[in-house]
């Protein structure tokens, strides 16, 4: 019996899990140590400020205008500073996520490489093998940074529905099997050559990871092997009509759980001093991808931040922008993005998670940095 | 006549449109989705759900049978959606 402990431990210590270091925090599986209190009562203007800011209405209900916050919540060091809801919501109402859900995907393709059910320079043919030939060259690392190089209009509300691609899929003739809708696009590019934004590139990586999965997971390998260890209690990740993945858009799940996934990341893949993400995995997942930098399609020219792998970066990049996005807030910041202003943000550098939920029907209504500067202060920064 | 001349709008469209289905087809989908993630996911209000789904044109009426977790929509004679709530992991689903 000893002997197989040592020979266990003698394992774990050659494996790269026990060569990786996570840091030693205490993770809030359970629920985050509240200091909301004590915020309150020592920076009562900074709440102030940021209330006004966030929770200020504008117009009636029916209008949709202006800033239209449903949660916000900050937590520094691992402690929940601030937390507060409206318009009806409270800590118990899962929110929709819209491309967060894609941040979700790009970790859960970190987890299916940590447990080597795939490669990010596989062939998408490996998994999907009704793809045609043609598209054999498409890897898993295109779909996750976007640069398959699919023609796709990624157009929401204001633009014209029978042109979106986006909304064929959800809604539209893709309903039934979003992914094979995805794959069934002629190239604009040649893969790998040129970022375009696309929720079809990652509802296609959701497939691919689906198949590599289920064999050893099952049909919730998606909750054993990432949610269930974080204590994502509230997750809904829903799925096509033939029962696979979005993995593009639609999961749900509390402004709470949404910020379990921010100290997830902060942690490096990280989660009760257990390294669940490849070593390596968020630097790699935060730097601007090979395809960014080489070429943008034009409409995604209006998009603020850049991406790595399905994660907004707030770094300056050479040759393509010399401003950081988010001026006031520190360059290591990155942001899981969704639509209508859903954000969670991760500053490593100050150890922050900053999660907004929101019904932004115009995102140019909300100052994203001045929000992230506010909720900064909390942390006792001037 | 104004509802004929959004029909006769919507015809014009889907004759030139890169995508098959018409604007009503997709509002009449998109709100029996979101109604029903509203209602069984979010666990919010059919008032609540009924303002946050809401698309423009707003030419469609939605059913909720709350027993089977299940949304229906129709727009016309001509189109309707349903969708349906399938566990709290998997959300709901267009039919």
């Amino acid at each position: 019996m000893r002997a197989a402990v040592l020979g266990v431990l003698l394992l774990v210590a050659c494996s790269g899990e026990a060569r990786a270091e996570c840091r030693a925090r205490t993770p809030p599986t359970a629920g985050f140590v509240r200091r909301t209190e004590e915020i309150a009562r020592n920076y009562p203007d900074r709440v102030r400020a940021l209330e006004e800011r966030m929770f200020t209405l504008t117009g009636e209900d029916e209008e949709r205008i202006g800033v239209r916050t449903d949660a916000v919540l900050v937590v520094h060091q691992g402690a929940l500073l601030y937390e507060r809801y409206a318009r009806g919501y409270d800590r118990t109402n899962p929110h929709l996520a819209w491309s967060v859900t894609k941040t979700i995907t790009s970790l859960l393709t970190g987890r299916a490489v940590a447990e080597g059910a795939l490669g990010l320079d596989d062939s998408v043919c490996r998994f999907v093998p009704e793809v045609a030939d043609g598209k054999c060259a498409i890897t898993v690392r295109h779909l996750l940074t976007m640069s398959s190089g699919l023609d796709w209009d990624e157009g929401y509300e204001g633009g014209e529905r029978q042109a979106s691609s986006v909304v064929a899929m959800l809604v539209g003739q893709g309903r039934r099997d979003m992914a094979a809708f995805v794959l069934g696009h002629d190239f604009a590019a040649a893969p790998g050559t040129a970022f375009r934004y696309s929720t079809g590139d990652t509802t296609a990586l959701a497939r691919v990871l689906e198949v590599a999965m289920r064999p050893t997971g099952g049909l919730d390998w998606d909750f054993r092997t990432l949610f269930e260890p974080l204590g994502l209690s509230s997750m809904t990740f829903e799925r096509d009509a033939g029962g696979w993945l979005v993995g593009g858009a639609y999961s749900f799940a509390t402004p709470e759980d949404w910020a379990r996934l921010g100290l997830f990341m902060l942690d490096d893949g990280c989660w009760a001093g257990t390294r669940l993400l490849p070593e390596g995995w968020m630097r790699d997942a935060t730097t601007p991808s090979a395809p960014f930098r080489a070429k943008r399609f034009a409409d995604d020219l209006t998009f603020p931040l850049e991406e790595g792998y399905s994660i907004w970066i707030n770094r300056t990049v050479p040759g393509v922008r010399d401003t950081r996005p988010l001026p006031s807030v520190p360059e290591d910041a990155f942001v899981a993005l969704g639509h209508w202003n859903q954000l969670v943000v991760v500053i490593p550098s100050l150890d922050l998670v900053v999660v907004r939920a929101g019904d932004d029907r115009d995102e140019t209504a909300l100052d994203v940095d001045g929000f992230v500067r506010s909720a900064i202060t909390l942390t006792g920064t001037p | 006549m104004k509802r004929l001349a959004l029909l006769a709008l919507v015809a014009l469209a889907a004759s030139c449109a890169r995508y098959e289905d018409n604007d009503l087809v997709l509002i009449t989908r998109y709100s029996a989705k979101q109604t029903c993630s509203c209602l069984f996911v979010m666990k919010r209000d059919r008032a609540f759900c009924d303002a946050w789904a809401r698309e423009s044109p707003d030419v469609k009426t939605v059913s909720v049978d709350l027993a089977k977790k299940e949304v229906e929509t129709q727009a016309g004679v001509l189109w309707g959606a349903k969708a349906r709530f399938v566990d709290a992991r998997r959300g709901c689903v267009l039919d």
